[in-house]
């Protein structure tokens, strides 16, 4: 316990001293909150939409205007020719455009179909459909009006009564942040831990140490032990952003989440282990973790890609990613204030004990070669 | 001394460089796996469609014009069938425990008030945990609301021949991509993260070894000048990044049927300038540490901020002013442009030139400082 302890200083020192790794440490998680809680964002807004309008009336004015009184659609200005549109698709200046045919007021007016032209560049489908979405509800609004006005006298037929539940304003914070304490746990526990023991391997130190009395496994967990600390932090960080900046609900309770969390924890340093002991070099070890967890882990958890979206092979995959559970409970925790997860827990202890197991094993077989 | 001359210690270094690489069985292993596994998992994964959305309805009208508008729904093959409900209660609860992602609730009365020219009543819920996709779900219960308005305005229409209501019709056209598929325009995008990966981490990492093991000294007590060391240990990973680029390719277009509808050439043009750029801020990164595990971190954390900022997931459009502005400075973001617009919208040279001078500018930038700091810590 003592010589663990030394190693744990040991590398604590390592760390600390390196003080731009440890701030990069602590600026990542940082970064991606604020990004995340900020930034990005799969609700449009600001798309810019050019206008090539033949007509020049009052009422290709107002179509005009109509369009884009929301935040979702810009402005891009007026386009005075068809080649002006393929070249803006081309060169990303505007993700569609409206084209008003002359003759435009003259049908409205005279109680006649008035057609226009919605040209999207498709190449960004979800974005496309989304820009095609909302100009026709547009249009479904000012048919309504036109039924129901002056000329029309015609009730409109369905009210549509719309309703989002547990997180009304769509802050995509709450759905992020959970999940980026997961992404980032494996991130630290993961890369880093399997990076600092292959270090020792690459510029001998490891064989140095094991020719002091020190025991393998000794050396093992005294490297663990200061990332698990440094990952933990970490991932306290993000959530105590995610709750203090942008508000994102605690319907649980803290204390459960971090017992979930624990495990959590020792399945991702578990994994860091099982690469440390089948890779020689850094860059092996690096690329292995990245390859092997931390892009698993970022798509196919849940965290921002929706698992039942994806063709089945991959959520075959994704039941084995033990950040699809740890997901799912914090989710449950902080959204929903559900406590009791008796599913994921069961899966994920499984993986805790198998994942140590062989990566003890491996170990064993590594060390003795040295 | 001739070109001849300062380049053949440069060979040296780079025939040394992939000699090291190809005793690595284990990484070189990795190294051809990585487009592989990324095109593929991230290809599929990587989508911002929205597929299977489980929506339960609860009819309580029972009557034909509302069996008319659920079946509107469940033939969208957007929505699949999610648990049966029987009370508004339950609708909820399903929303609650995440066993459904879209709930409908006709009330009693629906198609009386159809009949009688009023206003019918419908309630759609969503789950908003998600946020990402609860929006768009939403809009697509709008517009399949809508085509069934569109049917029943057009019936009482009919109803009422000598009413004449102007109407707007649009004709929507989706150019490139007429699909819509998201797959078309993420693949481009893994290819440019695959590229940006393999040349910046790698040949960062690679200086820095030799600096963290001890052989940068012995290398430099060679004639060999920093300069010539530079070249020789990054222009194996321009190589490298150029393999991925030509396995990945096959993969884009055989496997996920995408076609190139631009040129070959003008893409593996454009990717070289990229390099620069990523080779530089390998270099740089790896003038600032003394670790293998520093200079990872440092490029990684970079990479990861271009990665988000860069356009791949989330629409520039969407950020606040002040990461938009941000986004000016981010090389990934102007060469994803380019890569998605040769790949579907067959761009031009000319159409690629506003997004190719900052890329030069900010390569330039980089390199000359990695370079100039790299001799400095050298000498």
């Amino acid at each position: 316990m003592r010589r663990t302890l030394a190693i744990a200083a040991k590398e604590f020192y390592h760390i600390i001293r390196d003080v731009r790794s440890l701030a990069l440490a602590v600026a990542m998680p940082l970064m991606m909150v604020f990004l995340y809680g900020y930034a990005l964002d799969m609700e449009m807004k600001n798309l810019p939409v050019g206008v090539l309008d033949y007509d020049h009336s009052a009422a290709s004015r107002d179509l005009v205007r109509r369009m884009t009184a929301g935040h979702f659609i810009v402005d891009a200005g007026r386009l005075t020719s068809r080649e002006e549109i393929d070249r803006g698709f081309r060169r990303d200046k505007f993700r569609a455009a409206l084209v008003i045919p002359q003759g435009y007021q003259q049908a409205l007016s005279s109680s006649d179909v008035a057609s226009v032209q919605i040209l999207v560049d498709g190449a960004d489908g979800t974005t496309a459909a989304a820009v095609n979405n909302y100009l026709n509800a547009v249009i479904g609004m000012m048919n309504r009006e036109l039924a129901a006005g002056p000329g029309g006298r015609m009730t409109p037929p369905l009210e549509m009564r719309a309703r989002t539940w547990y997180n009304p304003e769509l802050v995509s914070a709450h759905f992020i942040v959970p999940g980026l304490a997961a992404v980032i746990l494996i991130m630290i526990c993961v890369l880093l831990t399997s990076i600092a023991i292959t270090r020792e391997k690459e510029t001998g130190t490891m064989e140095q140490m094991l020719t002091t009395p020190v025991q393998a496994w000794e050396v093992i967990i005294g490297k663990v032990v200061p990332y698990m600390g440094i990952g933990a932090l970490d991932a306290a960080l993000v959530l105590l952003v995610g709750r203090v900046v942008f508000g994102v609900p605690m319907a649980g309770s803290w204390w459960v989440l971090a017992a979930y969390s624990l495990l959590y924890v020792v399945i991702a340093l578990a994994l860091g282990l099982l690469i440390s002991a089948v890779t020689r070099t850094q860059r092996t070890a690096m690329t292995a973790a990245l390859m092997g967890t931390v892009m698993p882990t970022i798509m196919l958890s849940g965290f921002i890609f929706p698992i039942s979206s994806m063709p089945w092979p991959l959520q075959a995959i994704s039941h084995v990613i033990p950040a699809r559970y740890y997901v799912e409970i914090l989710r449950g925790i902080m959204l929903r204030g559900e406590l009791w997860f008796p599913k994921q827990l069961a899966i994920m202890c499984v993986m805790a004990v198998g994942l140590l197991t062989l990566a003890a094993r491996r170990f064993q077989s590594r060390l003795d070669l040295l | 001394m001739t070109l001849r001359e300062w380049l053949r210690p440069v060979g040296h270094i780079v025939r040394k460089e992939f000699r090291q690489l190809r005793r690595d069985r284990q990484m070189l292993r990795m190294l051809l796996f990585m487009p592989i596994v990324q095109m593929l998992v991230l290809g599929y994964a990587a989508t911002t469609d929205l597929r299977n959305i489980r929506l339960t309805v609860l009819d309580q009208d029972g009557t034909a014009q509302s069996r008319k508008l659920a079946e509107a729904f469940h033939q969208n093959e957007l929505f699949v069938q999610g648990p049966a409900a029987a009370s508004p209660q339950e609708l909820q609860e399903h929303l609650f425990r995440g066993r459904a992602d879209m709930t409908l609730w006709i009330p009693k009365g629906y198609e009386q008030d159809l009949t009688a020219g009023r206003t019918a009543q419908l309630s759609v819920a969503v789950d908003g945990a998600n946020s990402n996709a609860a929006g768009r779900t939403l809009g697509y219960a709008q517009a399949v609301v809508r085509q069934e308005e569109a049917r029943l305005l057009t019936a009482r229409r009919l109803a009422q021949p000598n009413l004449r209501i102007p109407r707007i019709e649009a004709v929507t056209r989706f150019f490139y991509n007429p699909e819509l598929e998201s797959r078309n325009y993420m693949i481009p995008a893994i290819m440019v993260i695959l590229i940006t990966m393999v040349s910046g981490m790698m040949s960062g990492m690679a200086v820095v070894r030799e600096r963290e093991v001890g052989t940068l000294e012995q290398l430099l007590v060679t004639p060999v000048t920093p300069g010539q060391l530079i070249a020789g240990k990054l222009i194996p990973y321009a190589v490298l990044a150029n393999v991925e680029l030509a396995v990945a390719l096959p993969i884009a277009l055989l496997w996920f049927g995408l076609t190139l509808a631009g040129s070959a050439a003008l893409l593996f043009g454009c990717a070289l300038v990229y390099l620069i750029v990523t080779l530089g801020g390998g270099l740089l990164a790896s003038t600032v540490s003394h670790t293998q595990q520093q200079a990872m971190f440092t490029i990684w954390f970079f990479t990861v901020f271009g990665i988000l900022t860069s356009g791949f997931f989330y629409p520039v459009e969407n950020m606040p002013r002040v990461v938009h502005y941000l986004t000016y400075i981010n090389p990934l973001r102007f060469f994803m442009v380019i890569t998605r617009g040769v790949f579907l919208k067959d761009m031009s040279l000319a159409d690629t030139v506003p997004s190719l001078i900052p890329l030069f500018i900010i390569g330039f930038v980089t390199l000359t400082v990695a370079v100039r700091r790299f001799r400095r810590s050298v000498a």
